[in-house]
């Protein structure tokens, strides 16, 4: 005599993931909350802009500090020689 | 569940619905035809995935439920069709091969007179073998199988005759084999 009971199993919680399996993959995608992402935007930006103005402001101090040393370091020189050794000098090297 | 309530915003969790309503239905049908867990597995995730994509186009013109089991029907055709093309095996070597691998899986549940029923069933051709799973597992009445196969009630139920005498017979042999 047949019975139709069938001779199968499932592995366990099988239905029950399958279905949140599939949720899954029909989701719409999700889209990107922008009034959240602003303010990370704007913090970004401030960042970059300090890094950036903050570089600029540093290489140009360093310019002027190695002109003013040049400068100070040519008076000093010039401090230490007196008048006729300057003269003397000038004579001898336009000749 | 009725076509409208797969439109616009709600189609998601109209379509979530549908996939907890119907899905050991559909596993159970192909599983039945391909005998194996995990190619099971696939094919039902194929046919949800096929329903998702086709059920903007789907008018209403069938039942959801008859829908769902001509496409997963379809799928489970279409794998054992290409199951055969690429193993390049003897038709009976095959089914031969899947009866093999059953008597080995974990998740075969049955003894040996099932395990026999089971070879007497793969040795229907498929159409047929799904007429015989569909009226004798399901009890599906004829005019469902006939809206899902695309075949009148008529050539179903002779096909439905000729199967179950057909494995009858076959058990009886294993029977008589088996007593000599």
């Amino acid at each position: 005599m047949i019975n139709n009971k069938l001779p199968f199993k499932t592995p366990d919680h099988y239905f029950e993931n399958f279905a949140l399996q599939m949720d899954k993959k029909t989701a719409p995608p999700q889209t990107i909350n922008f009034r959240r992402r602003k303010s990370w935007f704007y913090a970004a930006a401030v960042i970059a802009a300090v890094t950036v103005l903050g570089g600029a402001r540093y290489y140009t101090t360093q310019k002027e500090d190695q002109k003013r040393y040049a400068d100070n370091y040519e008076s000093y020189v010039l401090s230490q020689v007196d008048e006729s050794s300057m003269i003397d000098y000038y004579i001898n090297n336009n000749n | 569940m009725s076509i409208e309530s797969f439109r616009g915003k709600n189609k998601h969790a109209a379509f979530s619905q549908l996939v907890r309503l119907y899905q050991e239905r559909l596993y159970w049908h192909i599983r039945k035809m391909v005998l194996n867990h995990d190619d099971a597995n696939d094919l039902l995730q194929n046919t949800f995935m096929k329903a998702w994509n086709g059920i903007d186009n789907f008018r209403g013109e069938s039942q959801l439920s008859t829908w769902l089991y001509k496409i997963a029907t379809n799928e489970t055709l279409t794998f054992l069709s290409s199951k055969r093309n690429n193993n390049t095996l003897p038709i009976d070597q095959m089914e031969g091969n899947m009866l093999q691998n059953l008597q080995a899986d974990a998740f075969f549940d049955g003894d040996e007179a099932q395990l026999k029923l089971q070879k007497a069933i793969l040795s229907l051709p498929e159409k047929q073998r799904l007429v015989f799973n569909m009226r004798f597992y399901e009890e599906m009445p004829y005019e469902q199988m006939s809206d899902i196969l695309g075949t009148s009630v008529g050539a179903l139920k002779a096909s439905y005759h000729h199967a179950y005498k057909k494995i009858e017979s076959s058990l009886m042999e294993d029977e008589r084999n088996m007593l000599n």
